[in-house]
C-alpha cells in the first residue's frame, strides 16, 4: 500500500501527457535552456565537491573518534537542513551585504544572481550526501592495509592514491551519484539566492516551478525528465554497491569477520 | 489489478486526511480560505475573522484554483485571472475592489547609484522583476514600454513568481533595483528607498476578487467579499496605500 502511494503520483506524471506530447514540450527553449543551465551548474559543483570532499572525507575517516564525530556532525547539518534555511544561510554569508559579501566584491567576484550562485547553492546541499558516504567509505577499507603499506615504505600521499582510492572507490562513486542526484534536484536554496532567470540561473527544478502556471505540459515534460535522471543515478548507485561488496572481500589476508559500511 | 490499486491508494489518502484533520472542510463553520495576491499579505492581515490565507502570485493562485484547491475566496492583481476562472465556470462573477500604482525600489544603500528610473538604462544595474506571468511582472512590462525603457529588460538578472520576492530581494541588497506595487514598498520603507514613476506611464492596475463557485463556506465567503467592498474595507486598502475602485470599472 505504501509502495503505491509512492508511486501513483510518478506513473501520474506520465500518464497525464502523452509520451509524443512530453518530447515536443522539452523542445521549447525554456526546457531546453534549463538543461543546459542544470548540465553546467552541477557538472562544475560535482568537480568541486569531488576534489573538496575526497580529502575532506579521508582526514574525518582518519581522525580520533571524538574529533571525527565532531567533523561528521558538521557535514550532516546541511543535510537535514531545510532547503529555505540553506538559501538564508547562503544570503546571510555570501548575499552582498552578508559576511563575506563586502569582501568577495572586493576582490571583484560577482555572486548575486550569477551561476556562481547557483553552483554555491548546489554545492551547499549537495556535498554531505558525498562526504558523508565517503567517510563511511574510507572508514570500511581494512586499516592493516594502508598500515601494512606504510610499513613497506610507501609514503601518505602514496598510501592514500594507491590503497585507499581504489579500496573506498566503489564507495566513493555511490556517495557521488546520490550527491549528483540531490544536486540536479536542487530548489529551495537556489531561488532564494541566486534568483530565477531562464537561461542563466533558470535550472530544471526553477523552470518547473515557473512553467507551472504557464505551461502545465511543460512543467510535466521537464518532471519526467527529473524523474528519468534521479531514477538513472538510483540504478547506478545500486550497481556500484553491489560492485563495491564483490570488489572488496577477495583480498586475500583481510580478516573475514569485518563488516563493511 | 488496476481498479484495486487505485482504490488502495484512494484508501491510503482518505486516511491521511481523516488523520490530518482535513474532514472539517465539509462543515460550513469552518474559517474561510481566502487566495489572494502576494501584494494583498499585509492589508488582508487586518481584515480579521480567522481566515486561512494562501498569498502567491496570481497566477499561481489561478493554476492552483483551477487544479482544485480548497479555496473560498480568490482575490487577484489583475483580472486577467479571475475572469479566466470565470469563463471556465471555476469562480462565481468577479468584481474589482481595488487598484494600485508600480514604483521602483533600490536598497538604502543604492549600490547603482540611481536617482530616476532612467537611470536603469545607462548604469550598470542588477534588476529584479516579477515574472511575465505573474500580474505585477505583466505591468512592469507596460511601465518600461510606456517610458521607452523596453531596453532595460537586458538588465533583469533575476524574474521572480511574486512581487514579495522582487521586494525581498532589493530589501536584503541582493539585487540593485525592482519594480513592485507601491503598497510592497510600505512595509520596507526602512530598507528601501522609493523611485516614483510618472502617473502617464503606470498600467492600469485593477485587483478583482470573486467566490469559488463549488465552495462549501459560501454565504461567509460572500459576506467577507461585501466587508472588502464596505466603507470600511476600502479604508482599510486606502490606508495601505491602495487607490479607489476606478469609475469606469465598478
Amino acid at each position: 500500500m505504501a509502495l503505491v502511494f509512492l508511486v501513483l503520483p510518478i506513473v501520474a506524471i506520465f500518464a497525464r501527457v502523452p509520451p509524443g506530447e512530453l518530447v515536443s514540450a522539452l523542445g521549447t527553449d525554456a526546457a531546453k535552456d534549463a538543461l543546459i543551465v542544470t548540465a553546467k551548474t552541477n557538472a562544475v559543483s560535482m568537480l568541486l565537491i569531488l576534489a573538496f570532499g575526497t580529502p575532506t572525507a579521508y582526514w574525518i575517516a582518519t581522525r580520533s573518534s571524538r574529533l571525527r564525530d565532531l567533523a561528521v556532525t558538521l557535514v550532516e547539518l546541511p543535510l537535514v537542513l531545510p532547503p529555505a534555511v540553506a538559501g538564508i544561510g547562503l544570503l546571510a554569508a555570501f548575499g552582498r551585504l552578508g559576511l563575506l559579501g563586502g569582501s568577495i566584491e572586493w576582490l571583484g567576484i560577482d555572486i548575486a544572481f550569477t551561476q556562481t550562485a547557483v553552483v554555491l547553492a548546489v554545492t551547499f546541499v549537495a556535498s554531505p550526501f558525498y562526504v558523508r558516504t565517503a567517510v563511511s567509505a574510507f572508514e570500511s577499507v581494512d586499516p592493516t592495509l594502508p598500515a601494512a603499506a606504510r610499513t613497506l615504505g610507501a609514503g601518505p600521499a602514496r598510501v592514500f592514491g594507491r590503497i585507499s582510492l581504489p579500496l573506498a572507490a566503489g564507495g566513493l562513486g555511490a556517495g557521488a551519484a546520490l550527491a549528483f542526484a540531490r544536486g540536479i534536484g536542487e530548489f529551495g536554496a537556489t531561488i532564494m539566492f541566486a534568483g530565477s532567470l531562464q537561461g542563466t540561473t533558470q535550472t530544471l527544478s526553477l523552470a518547473i516551478y515557473e512553467q507551472f502556471d504557464l505551461d502545465f505540459d511543460v512543467a510535466l515534460a521537464i518532471s519526467a525528465v527529473l524523474v528519468a535522471i534521479s531514477g538513472g543515478v538510483l540504478l547506478s548507485v545500486k550497481v556500484l554497491t553491489r560492485w563495491r561488496s564483490g570488489s572488496t572481500s577477495p583480498i586475500p589476508f583481510a580478516p573475514t569477520t569485518r563488516t563493511s559500511g | 489489478m488496476r481498479r484495486a490499486l487505485a482504490a488502495l491508494a484512494l484508501a491510503l489518502v482518505v486516511a491521511v486526511s481523516v488523520a490530518a484533520g482535513a474532514g472539517a472542510r465539509s462543515e460550513a463553520t469552518g474559517p474561510l480560505t481566502v487566495y489572494a495576491a502576494a501584494s494583498l499579505t499585509e492589508v488582508f492581515r487586518v481584515f480579521d475573522g480567522g481566515q486561512n490565507y494562501n498569498f502567491a502570485g496570481s497566477n499561481a493562485l489561478e493554476a492552483q484554483i483551477r487544479n482544485g484547491a480548497p479555496a473560498d475566496v480568490f482575490a487577484s492583481a489583475a483580472p486577467l485571472n479571475t475572469q479566466r476562472l470565470f469563463r471556465a465556470g471555476i469562480v462565481d462573477k468577479p468584481v474589482t475592489f481595488t487598484a494600485n500604482r508600480l514604483a521602483l525600489i533600490l536598497p538604502k544603500s543604492n549600490p547603482a547609484g540611481i536617482r530616476s528610473v532612467y537611470d536603469l538604462r545607462s548604469k550598470p544595474v542588477k534588476l529584479v522583476v516579477a515574472a511575465p506571468g505573474v500580474p505585477v511582472g505583466r505591468y512592469t512590462l507596460t511601465v518600461l514600454r510606456k517610458l521607452g525603457l523596453s531596453g532595460v529588460l537586458s538588465k533583469v538578472v533575476s524574474r521572480e513568481s511574486d512581487v514579495k520576492a522582487v521586494t525581498g530581494k532589493v530589501a536584503l541588497g541582493q539585487a540593485d533595483a525592482g519594480f513592485v506595487y507601491v503598497t510592497d514598498a510600505r512595509p520596507v520603507s526602512d530598507q528601501v528607498t522609493v523611485v516614483r514613476i510618472p502617473a502617464w506611464a503606470q498600467p492600469r492596475v485593477r485587483y478583482e476578487i470573486a467566490v469559488v463557485s463549488r465552495s462549501s463556506n459560501k454565504a461567509a465567503a460572500q459576506a467577507w467579499v461585501k466587508a472588502i467592498l464596505s466603507a470600511r474595507g476600502q479604508t482599510a486598502l486606502k490606508d495601505a496605500g491602495f487607490l479607489p475602485i476606478p469609475k469606469a470599472a465598478s
